[in-house]
């Protein structure tokens, strides 16, 4: 972002120092939250025995975890937006750790929705939301780099708990284990400990540089009622601007849905998600069913995965590069129609060799997608509004995440084949890609028209300050009390 | 002498022979114990017209042994009996009606247990399970602890402790209210049928109910000192930023309203 929308964030974001520090918080705060729901399912079977229930039940536990995490964004965000990342980390750490030190007492199932599912869900969802949003206030030119490295969480941390869930189970139990996970969750805390709240007295650097990239700078120009228009460069005005806005933000930015990047984001990531993770799921399934053994199917994920791993922050780092920063929302588009060109392949490969390529270009395309994910919102609507934003598209998102599997299941249950199901999932993500494509053309083109507004714009109240600072200094004192 | 021998083998082997068939095969051997190899043969000794002949194991055809020959003389070699191969053979010839005979191999009972090494948490309760393949299955299940040197052979019903649920390829020891001195140790499974005995290990661990406490209050230690490490190094940091400004801003003040402006601007 260039040094222009710096000045509307009214300090310049270290990009650097602690920072670093900060993405390392966000590393740990994502891999959990991703990780850990699906690390549980390993214990799924031998609870299952000891409540003597079907296996749908159990799944259950999983399915209100994911969906408590999801509905736990807006909430998340009123509460970012109100007293930083930093509380609402520990809060979250010290609610997913009490939760399963209570589930390891559990006597019924109902016991492990209530702990697991509820507390321990909205837990991590109050760990997600601050991380992603600690980034965009620290970052500014090095962002997408910061948001690739902090996405990496996911795939290290659920490489790192699958065998270490396996070893805890067998030495203590599912019991021990959830009592020892609890601890282990507790390490959130650390990462909330690291995320001090910027320092915003920097001062802003003066506009020298042409702006590299559209965005949040002009929306925030042409949003903006008062402050923005006239009187930018006088920093008095930009002081009360920031106060007023500051009320409303207090809460949930619902002015959010007038927004036209958001909508656009909105739109586009609902019907992918239909189509995103249900690939994941089936990999290791679809592998058994061409008569593969379970290890090489688990060999699979362990591919998939590792790509995922080394990819993410080499998608942050080709997206900070200056070809790409300015137009990162088609890198973006890009990155989603590939999964859906994945996926349409995928019944063309023949042999393990085949579902090996599979799984290497599968890992390549899921984990760009994910590393750009937050980094497009933060692009669209700016750090200011990114942390409303970010639990209004949760929310949201929460239907189609949690209907794709299943959706995906029955395809393969009707047809018996599994070639339908990726067609099917091939679509979901291909034909959002080509909206994204379309859409961030038309509304790139909007921007630059209202960046050149704007400009235009300043050049005129500039000429007009001028004037005003030559008039005697009382009045401006007098504006600076009021 | 020899005629009536004749007389009354034929008669048995009628009398031996299928009910629903009224031509004669002639099983050798009728019946296989405890062998580790055989030979089966069947011999139609009725004129009926064969198209061919086929041998079953338990239910499923065996491919191999389909054959077009028209010899009433069938024979079925089994190299190496084992729990999987035993089971109960059928010779099939392919006329009008079809007709088989039966001969059943019997070997000693496969026990083995589900798992070798069980676990369970003090207070709670161990399930140590074992199972049977073969034929013919196991009749009479009996559990017993202890080593190979010394068995005592658990009771069902004599106390809330044990609990034994038998079925015949499976058998099941619910061990309740699990106590770290005297539930750990060997527990041996033993399967009886016609032929003989055959029995499995299973090693029962009792985990103590404090086991996992100690790694969980080793990490909650471990967290506590690393946010205490992180908000000392913050505050300890701090007051230097703070100074700065203020250094910033005495450095600026008079009592000057133009000074008053510098300071709103650097507080922005």
């Amino acid at each position: 972002m260039p040094p222009a929308a710096a000045t509307n964030l009214g300090y310049t974001p270290p990009d650097g120092g602690w920072g670093w520090a900060v993405v390392f918080g966000a590393f740990i705060s994502i891999g959990f939250s991703y990780a850990f729901p699906k690390s549980l399912t390993i214990y799924f079977k031998e609870i299952q025995e000891y409540f003597s229930v079907s296996y749908s039940e159990i799944a259950w536990v999983s399915s209100v975890m994911l969906a408590s995490m999801y509905a736990g964004g807006p909430v998340s965000s009123i509460l970012v937006n109100r007293y930083g990342s930093r509380p609402v980390v520990l809060v979250g750490g010290l609610m997913v750790s009490g939760a399963m030190v209570l589930a390891s007492f559990g006597t019924t199932i109902i016991h492990l929705y209530l702990c697991i599912g509820v507390i321990g869900g909205f837990g991590l969802a109050f760990n997600l939301q601050p991380a992603l949003t600690i980034i965009g206030t620290y970052f500014q030119v090095k962002r997408p780099l910061a948001n690739g490295l902090a996405m990496t969480g996911s795939p290290v941390v659920l490489s790192t708990l699958a065998p270490l869930n396996q070893f805890l189970f067998d030495s203590f139990g599912w019991r021990g284990s959830f009592l020892i996970l609890g601890s282990i969750v507790l390490n959130c805390c650390v990462a909330g400990a690291l995320m001090r709240p910027v320092n915003k007295s920097a001062q802003p650097k003066p506009k020298t540089e042409p702006p590299l990239c559209n965005g949040a700078a002009a929306e925030e120009d042409a949003a903006a009622d008062t402050g923005a228009q006239s009187d930018n460069l006088l920093t008095e005005e930009n002081q009360s601007e920031n106060k007023s806005q500051g009320h409303i933000r207090k809460f949930i930015d619902l002015s959010l849905f007038r927004h036209r990047g958001f909508l656009i984001y909105l739109t586009g990531n609902v019907v992918m998600f239909f189509g995103f993770f249900a690939p994941v799921v089936f990999l290791a399934p679809y592998a058994k069913h061409l008569g593969f053994d379970e290890y090489s199917a688990a060999f699979l994920l362990s591919i998939f995965a590792l790509v995922d791993m080394f990819i993410r922050p080499a998608t942050g780092l080709l997206g900070n590069t200056k070809w790409i920063r300015p137009r990162i929302q088609y890198f973006f588009s890009f990155a989603v129609s590939y999964n859906g060109l994945c996926h349409l392949m995928c019944p063309l490969a023949h042999g393990y060799i085949g579902l090996v390529v599979y799984a290497v270009f599968f890992g390549l395309a899921f984990g760009m997608v994910s590393a750009l994910l937050f980094e497009v919102l933060m692009d669209l609507v700016g750090a200011h509004r990114f942390s409303s934003a970010v639990g209004l598209v949760t929310i949201i998102e929460c239907g189609p995440v949690l209907l794709g599997p299943p959706i995906s299941g029955a395809l393969v249950d009707v047809f018996g084949d599994y070639k339908y199901m990726y067609y099917a999932c091939g679509v979901f993500m291909l034909a959002p890609g080509i909206f994204f494509f379309i859409m961030h053309y038309y509304n790139y083109k909007r921007l630059d028209e209202e960046q050149r507004q704007t400009v235009a714009l300043e050049m005129r109240t500039s000429e007009e300050a001028v004037e005003l600072k030559m008039s005697p200094d009382d009045k401006i004192a007098h504006e600076t009390d009021g | 002498m020899k005629l009536l021998w004749a007389v009354s083998a034929l008669l048995l082997s009628c009398w031996r022979a299928d009910a629903s068939t009224a031509a004669n095969i002639v099983a050798n051997p009728p019946e296989v114990s405890n062998q580790t190899y055989a030979v089966l043969t069947c011999n139609l000794t009725d004129n009926l017209a064969i198209k061919g002949s086929y041998w079953v194991h338990n239910g499923k055809i065996i491919e191999d042994s389909k054959s077009t020959d028209t010899s009433p003389y069938i024979t079925h070699t089994l190299e190496k009996i084992t729990h999987t191969s035993g089971g109960k053979y059928e010779c099939v010839f392919l006329t009008e009606p079809q007709v088989n005979q039966t001969i059943e191999v019997k070997t000693l009972p496969h026990v083995y247990a589900y798992k070798h090494s069980e676990h369970g948490n003090e207070k709670d309760k161990g399930v140590l399970v074992c199972m049977s393949h073969g034929y013919p299955l196991p009749t009479n299940w009996n559990w017993y602890k202890g080593d190979d040197e010394d068995q005592e052979p658990i009771i069902n019903g004599t106390s809330d402790k044990y609990e034994i649920r038998s079925t015949p390829n499976k058998t099941t020891l619910t061990i309740n209210d699990l106590s770290i001195e005297n539930d750990i140790g060997d527990y041996i499974c033993s399967g009886t049928n016609e032929l003989g005995t055959n029995k499995d290990k299973i090693h029962l661990r009792v985990r103590s109910r404090l086991a996992a406490l100690w790694p969980f209050l080793g990490i909650v230690a471990e967290v506590i000192i690393l946010v205490t490490i992180i908000f000392i190094y913050e505050k300890r940091r701090k007051p230097d930023e703070v100074n700065d400004g203020m250094y910033t801003m005495k450095s600026n003040s008079t009592a000057n309203h133009k000074d008053k402006n510098v300071r709103q601007r650097n507080s922005n």
